[in-house]
């Protein structure tokens, strides 16, 4: 455990860690381009440059192992102009895009040239080196190689996180430029991660491009609902519209984040969103269909018919919960069912999960507390209730059946319910954690929280709940992060 | 502390302190203005506003109302990079961006300016980095009761067709960073 001083501070250092990790563990901000915390080093930048004692020229913090007695500087005036020369390199082919670049908000050159910077360039403008513009790379990307400022972070990322080796750099020096092996194209499922990690506006996904500047936008945490791994994401929006997911890293779960998982948010607006609840081909609004389901299950209860209730892994612990409270005391029926998932398995090794569902995991333990049976003889059952998608997989014979659906189908009867995007929901992913979504926009006036349309349906059977998912879910046995 | 400058009036004449005589001076000037008005109309100094304006002197010009101006082409200098809209105190222009095939990859799908709510402060030509929103057309706008009408309707709402334009004699400017491309466009074309 090697000790070091920097700016007067004392601190103390892991074995073989770099000078940069050091500093940025105690709140000292090194600034940096080519450092990526989840990639390999590679110290091409030079803007991570300070001063060490007894060594006749800066260091880079960011590859310099610290080692027992270093005394560093990372503000002295040599470093402040070193910082202001290495900008000014930085920027002298950089052109002057900013007005239609999307990375204006975020972008690392804006920033630390207002931070250390503040000079007027001493190159002339006409002799700027002129690259390729636009080029479309893969189904998410633009590249735009005249803003590129060589840090390599995402060739790296290419070769180390999905490792398909897409990009490289071709050819040297000031021709140097960020190339695609024409063979392979960037195909790779995590390809927007390189439009988040590049520090300038080189990589920008073709989705948000140009729909809206970063600082207009808020962002919410919330958690990806696309397969069991649960990831945990920065949803950003502004005035009710989802503009672009991006990855929240964290050490439990996940660092990076899947393409699928970014394009999630179309279906908030998609031209399939079920926006009335349908029933035999007429749309209802929510006063109409509460009334139209009640009619329908007192009727079938009057008739003594059985009624199946059938939990899904799709939807959200709140949600199951009341399912079963309206199977166990409104409906009586001793009829409710899980579905198996498949196996929980992370297929690629990085995050994507065999799984599709998002909370297997919350419906195991809702299984085990309330001693729920797997579906086996459904075919029997005079009228089925659950989400649409788990009957899909199930074969049910169409006329028989209440289904929860997001999105339009052919199901005779079909109740709209709001997104995990437009309400609150408890998941517990592949791991164990517990998880929320969050409400970021508001639902089509017309659809339905599930546990809400249960509990209203519930009251016209005048069965009055009295329990709260805070206890029961507190009751489960998750995994808390931290623990 | 502040300074304050303690002024002596100015004492009235024996003429002026009986009133009689100025009251007489000042019905003077507005008989003559009367008879004026009333036997040589095309000598009336003042104009109807707003049906009518006079010509604005100066700097004065340059605090009327909006425009873009245009490439050489025809496209609209502006990109769409939001300034004007961010630093906006009133909050009244709305921009939707979207790409091109051309040269430069950005343009404005939507610009509105909502006139009703503009305090004509000069910020947005400030702020512009492409020199393209200025307010240099010497237009004055007009009461109207109606904000969402057009301008052209005599409303108070400014879309694109209104605000894209050329002034008479203008000679195309050639600053603004993203008017580099297309000027270098335009040259690569004629040569």
């Amino acid at each position: 455990m090697p000790k070091i001083n920097v700016d007067g501070k004392d601190l103390i250092a892991n074995d073989g860690e770099s000078i940069l990790n050091v500093c940025e563990r105690n709140g000292i901000y090194i600034p940096r381009y080519c450092y990526h915390p989840s990639l390999s080093v590679a110290g091409n930048c030079r803007m991570c440059l300070v001063e060490i004692e007894k060594m006749p020229k800066l260091q880079t913090a960011c590859s310099t192992i610290a080692s027992e007695g270093m005394v560093v500087k990372t503000d002295s005036e040599k470093v402040r102009k070193a910082r202001k020369d290495v900008l000014e390199f930085l920027l002298i082919n950089h052109p002057l895009d900013c007005s239609i670049c999307d990375q204006v908000g975020e972008c690392f050159l804006q920033d630390y040239y207002f931070t250390y910077g503040l000079r007027k360039s001493r190159f002339k403008l006409e002799n700027k080196n002129q690259k390729q513009k636009r080029r479309e790379v893969g189904k998410y990307l633009v590249l735009d190689n005249e803003r590129c400022i060589l840090c390599t972070r995402c060739v790296r990322f290419s070769n180390e996180v999905t490792k398909t080796d897409e990009l490289f750099v071709n050819s040297r020096g000031d021709r140097a430029f960020i190339d695609i092996s024409p063979e392979k194209g960037v195909t790779n499922k995590y390809s927007l991660n390189i439009a988040d990690i590049c520090p300038v506006g080189a990589f920008t996904s073709k989705d948000f491009r140009f729909k809206q500047r970063v600082y207009m936008l808020q962002t919410t945490k919330s958690i990806c609902t696309l397969c069991a791994t649960g990831c945990k994401i920065n949803i950003w929006h502004n005035n009710n519209t989802i503009y672009r997911i991006t990855p929240e890293p964290n050490i439990y779960t996940n660092t990076w984040m899947c393409d699928d998982g970014r394009m999630n948010y179309k279906i908030v607006n998609s031209s399939e969103r079920l926006t009335h609840s349908m029933i035999n081909g007429t749309e209802y609004n929510k006063r109409q269909t509460v009334k139209q389901v009640f009619n329908k299950l007192s009727k079938a209860m009057d008739d003594k018919l059985r009624i199946a209730v059938v939990l899904s892994n799709y939807l959200s612990i709140e949600d199951n919960i009341s399912l079963i409270y309206l199977a166990k005391n409104v409906l009586k029926t001793p009829y409710i069912f899980s579905i198996e998932s498949n196996q929980q398995k992370i297929e690629d090794g990085i995050l994507i999960n065999s799984d599709k569902s998002p909370n297997s995991n919350g419906i195991k333990l809702l299984v085990k507390k309330y001693g729920i049976k797997d579906i086996s003889e459904y075919a029997e059952y005079d009228i089925v209730i659950g989400f649409y998608e788990d009957i899909k997989n199930l074969r049910i014979s169409l006329v028989k059946t209440i289904l929860f659906s997001y999105k339009k189908s052919s199901y005779p009867c079909l109740i709209a319910l709001k997104t995990y995007f437009e309400t609150d929901g408890s998941f517990i992913n592949w791991q164990g954690y517990l998880r929320k979504t969050a409400k970021v926009v508001n639902s089509p006036e017309n659809t339905f929280d599930l546990h809400h349309f249960l509990m209203e349906v519930s009251h016209l059977f005048a069965v009055y709940p009295d329990f709260n998912f805070k206890g029961i879910i507190k009751d489960l046995k998750y995994k808390e992060e931290g623990q | 502390m502040i300074r304050t400058k303690k002024l002596d009036e100015k004492k009235l004449n024996f003429w002026e302190s009986i009133y009689i005589v100025e009251i007489v001076k000042g019905l003077v000037v507005t008989m003559r203005h009367f008879f004026i008005n009333l036997f040589f109309p095309s000598r009336i100094i003042t104009v109807s506003y707003p049906e009518e304006n006079l010509p604005l002197i100066g700097n004065a010009k340059l605090k009327s109302l909006h425009r873009i101006k245009l490439r050489k082409d025809g496209s609209p200098k502006c990109v769409a990079c939001m300034m004007c809209a961010t630093i906006c105190p009133s909050k009244c222009i709305y921009i939707e961006a979207d790409e091109t095939e051309n040269y430069v990859e950005k343009y404005p799908k939507v610009f509105n300016i909502d006139m009703s709510k503009c305090v004509m402060c000069g910020l947005c030509v400030e702020a512009c980095p492409e020199d393209a929103i200025s307010m240099d057309t010497g237009e004055i706008v007009g009461g109207s009761y109606d904000r969402f009408r057009n301008y052209k309707n005599g409303g108070l709402f400014l879309t694109k067709n209104e605000l894209f334009r050329h002034l008479p004699h203008e000679t195309i400017s050639k600053s603004g960073a993203a008017n580099r491309l297309a000027n270098k466009y335009l040259e690569d074309k004629n040569d």
